[in-house]
């Protein structure tokens, strides 16, 4: 009964979730040698019709990489970890707003 | 609430008496049932997506609270359409009074 | 139910660098120390890192299908600094060999004060994802609202 949307914003929610979680491992391995930052592909994951598997992990290009081999930017990493975060609270407002107005409609008729 | 009647002395199936009295359209029996199934079926879901959050199977925190969200939402159509139906039908018992 | 799982990776973060941390500043602190228990000059010390997958609670094969590989961090080793102690010419030192010379730590504090900045903000960043987490599970409860 919720709109279509609904179900775009939750795999939206999904794919948040598992690009935050990538993005604490990188922060967390910042200094370990040979590690190399990992993300997912956000826009093509979001647009493919995955059921059920979870999106694949890429290593991004354009990454310096120290002598060590480890190419995390916390600068970078940071970054993603604030906007995620950011992201998902939008997502989840919009997600509240649909039940809300479902809601809405339903007790609608209550005095009619 | 399943459908099934009384069988009675004569080895006739009885109808309970509500719906035998309940204000009738010929698929009315069906459609309520199709509502209760549906209210049946959306808190299986949420039931189901509760069980496997506890467990720690997949799924992200959003995806259960969101089928739970989607169970409530189902009962309470499903209640105030049922509000409706009692209402409309005190109100055609009164009429015949 | 997995963004709790990242607890544990932010975690092992905030271990790892405080283990580093300490380190360095056991290292500033004894930058000059020519004496110690074992003999000889104090010798610095290091700790590698290593990656580690996380343990989710219930290792399940649909839990992995659908969540990303997480990675936590773990010390592998502490190592100490093999290299031969750094030589100074002074006679009148309490450890000074019959030549003179009194061996001190190769240590330069001015790169291990900058290592222990980075080690802060490392260990800042990973305190970071953990309340960045907190807050993606408050605004998934505040659905129920």
């Amino acid at each position: 009964m919720l709109d279509p949307v609904a179900g775009r914003i939750e795999r939206y929610m999904d794919l948040l979730s598992a690009r935050q979680k990538l993005v604490a491992s990188n922060i967390a391995n910042a200094d370990t040698p040979g590690y190399k930052t990992r993300d997912l592909d956000f826009q093509t994951e979001f647009q493919a019709r995955l059921e059920g598997l979870g999106p694949r992990v890429v290593e991004p290009a354009g990454l310096a990489a120290r002598n060590d081999g480890n190419n995390v930017s916390l600068d970078r990493e940071s970054r993603l970890l604030a906007e995620n975060a950011l992201r998902f609270s939008v997502a989840s407002q919009l997600l509240r707003a649909e039940v809300r107005a479902v809601r809405a409609a339903i007790q609608g008729g209550r005095n009619v | 609430m399943a459908a099934v009647g009384a069988i009675g002395a004569a080895g006739v199936p009885v109808q309970p008496l509500e719906s035998a009295a309940a204000p009738a359209a010929p698929g009315f029996r069906n459609l309520l049932e199709g509502a209760i199934g549906n209210v049946e079926r959306s808190r299986g879901e949420a039931a189901r997506a509760v069980d496997q959050f506890l467990a720690g199977e997949g799924g992200e925190l959003h995806a259960t609270l969101l089928a739970v969200q989607k169970a409530e939402l189902t009962l309470e159509l499903f209640l105030e359409a049922r509000n409706k139906v009692v209402q409309a039908y005190q109100e055609i018992m009164r009429i015949q009074i | 139910m997995s963004l709790f799982t990242l607890f544990s990776v932010s975690a092992s973060g905030m271990a790892a660098q405080r283990k580093r941390a300490e380190l360095l500043v056991e290292n500033l602190a004894n930058a000059e120390t020519t004496r110690t228990p074992e003999g000889g000059p104090y010798r610095r010390k290091d700790v590698v890192f290593e990656s580690r997958p996380v343990e989710t609670e219930f290792a399940s094969l649909l839990a992995s299908l659908t969540s990303p590989a997480l990675s936590g961090v773990r010390v592998a080793e502490v190592v100490v600094d093999p290299r031969e102690p750094e030589r100074r010419y002074l006679p009148g030192h309490p450890d000074a060999d019959p030549g003179g010379y009194v061996a001190f730590p190769r240590i330069s504090p001015a790169e291990d004060m900058v290592d222990l900045m980075n080690a802060t903000r490392s260990y800042g960043a990973n305190v970071a994802a953990i309340s960045a987490v907190k807050d993606m599970i408050q605004r998934s409860l505040d659905l129920m609202r």
